[in-house]
């Protein structure tokens, strides 16, 4: 009995280990991290960003890059724009959300749609990092010398239906999310990389209202 | 009254002579026993499209994606532009495989449409259809009839460039889709437009890359 005790503790502990990213160690003191996120969060009013995101499928030899720009300014206002290879905006302005592709003018009640509310809350969630605060992902924190990396698991079965994993880069100079991959349970994933970063610089509220 | 009754009835006629009429001009010619030649089978490359699906009053756009995985295998894959897979279908000879779907495209008679569509479009396992010629009344098109075990597909390709610019699917000799393919670049059209007749149904495709 005890052999197997011992038997079932080595699989437990090997299958932890598989589970830490490679390269990375588990946050000792999450607590910690999570204040400092949270008061860093708090600095930030306005936020903008050049991003360049990635596609990978399987199936393709290529990945699939799209590159853009985005705006956010507290409470809840985020202008998302993909430039290359094409334009198409997505903005949010509180309870509004627009999209406009191809110069078509789209505009929703954010609260009408279950659908518009998550990806309001997923955008602008992710852009602040704070998404180590939603209860619907089960969180874990790891480092190494320049990330932490927050792994979100999704918790509720409508959305573990389409997303594995989601990955948050923080880096330690200022806790920024560098990078978010969201891995789906096929393994596909889409990464985006953050740079060219300023925060609280004047963003016109005008910036979130689409025409 | 009259006029007005008279003015519907020559709609309706016009209407219907542009669907039902239109198979009745095609000369039939003896030339040629090639089939339509695939754009898609090209040295197994991928194709990346700007693509808007628009379902009764529901509008989706994202990113298709086609890959040729071997002589008659294609996988596609549609995303939203934020990068959520939306749908991945593989064509394998004559077999479809779902690979994955969201709910919102999760309908059998969707699917099944979206389905035809693709095919019609990749335009693989054609080569063993039973194939009529004929060209158009104006002597401009070559017009290719292959016929399908519930319809029959009309293929135009415009002799001057010999580039395919329109595939018609019919019942019955009744237009039900129209797959229109225009602004050709390297032989390849940049747009293409799947308009059902039959149903609210337009899939709009922009090449991105190739």
């Amino acid at each position: 009995m005890k052999r197997i005790l011992v038997i079932v503790l080595f699989f437990i502990s090997v299958f932890s280990f598989a589970q830490v990213p490679a390269g990375y160690k588990p946050v000792k003191d999450t607590t910690a991290f999570k204040q400092k996120m949270e008061a860093q969060s708090k600095l930030i009013n306005t936020l903008e960003s050049d991003f360049t995101q990635e596609k990978y499928l399987s199936v393709m030899s290529e990945k699939i890059i799209s590159k853009g720009h985005f705006h956010f300014k507290k409470i809840n206002m985020l202008r998302w724009e993909y430039n290359d290879p094409y334009k198409y905006l997505i903005a949010i302005n509180k309870n509004k959300m627009y999209i406009k592709d191809n110069g078509k003018l789209s505009k929703y009640d954010i609260n009408s749609n279950k659908m518009f509310k998550s990806i309001n809350e997923m955008m602008v969630n992710t852009v602040q990092g704070n998404l180590l605060n939603n209860k619907d992902y089960k969180a874990k924190f790891y480092e190494n010398d320049k990330f932490y990396l927050l792994e979100l698991t999704p918790i509720l079965k409508g959305a573990k239906d389409f997303l594995k994993v989601i990955q948050l880069y923080i880096n330690k100079v200022d806790y920024a999310v560098d990078k978010v991959k969201m891995i789906e349970p096929s393994d596909d994933y889409t990464s985006i990389d953050f740079s060219n970063r300023k925060t609280n610089q004047a963003i016109a509220d005008e910036k979130f209202i689409i025409k | 009254m009259k006029n007005l009754l008279l003015s519907s009835s020559l709609v309706v006629l016009m209407l219907t002579g542009c669907k039902f009429g239109h198979y009745g001009e095609l000369i039939k010619t003896t030339a040629g026993t090639d089939y339509p030649k695939s754009l898609f089978g090209d040295n197994f490359n991928s194709f990346l499209f700007k693509t808007n699906i628009s379902v009764y009053n529901k509008n989706f756009s994202g990113l298709l994606v086609t890959k040729q995985l071997s002589a008659n295998d294609y996988r596609v894959i549609f995303t939203t532009e934020l990068g959520m897979k939306m749908f991945d279908f593989e064509f394998k000879d004559t077999a479809f495989t779902l690979h994955y779907c969201v709910p919102q495209f999760n309908k059998p008679k969707l699917l099944k449409v979206i389905q035809k569509d693709i095919e019609t479009l990749l335009m693989s396992n054609i080569s063993n259809k039973r194939q009529t010629h004929y060209e158009d009344k104006d002597g401009l098109y070559r017009v290719q009839k292959l016929e399908f075990p519930k319809t029959e597909n009309y293929y135009f390709t415009e002799k001057s460039s010999a580039q395919l610019t329109k595939i018609e699917c019919a019942k019955k000799r009744i237009k039900n889709t129209t797959f229109t393919l225009s602004n050709y670049q390297n032989n390849f059209p940049d747009s293409i437009l799947i308009q059902h007749h039959d149903i609210k149904l337009k899939i709009e495709l922009n090449l991105l890359k190739k």
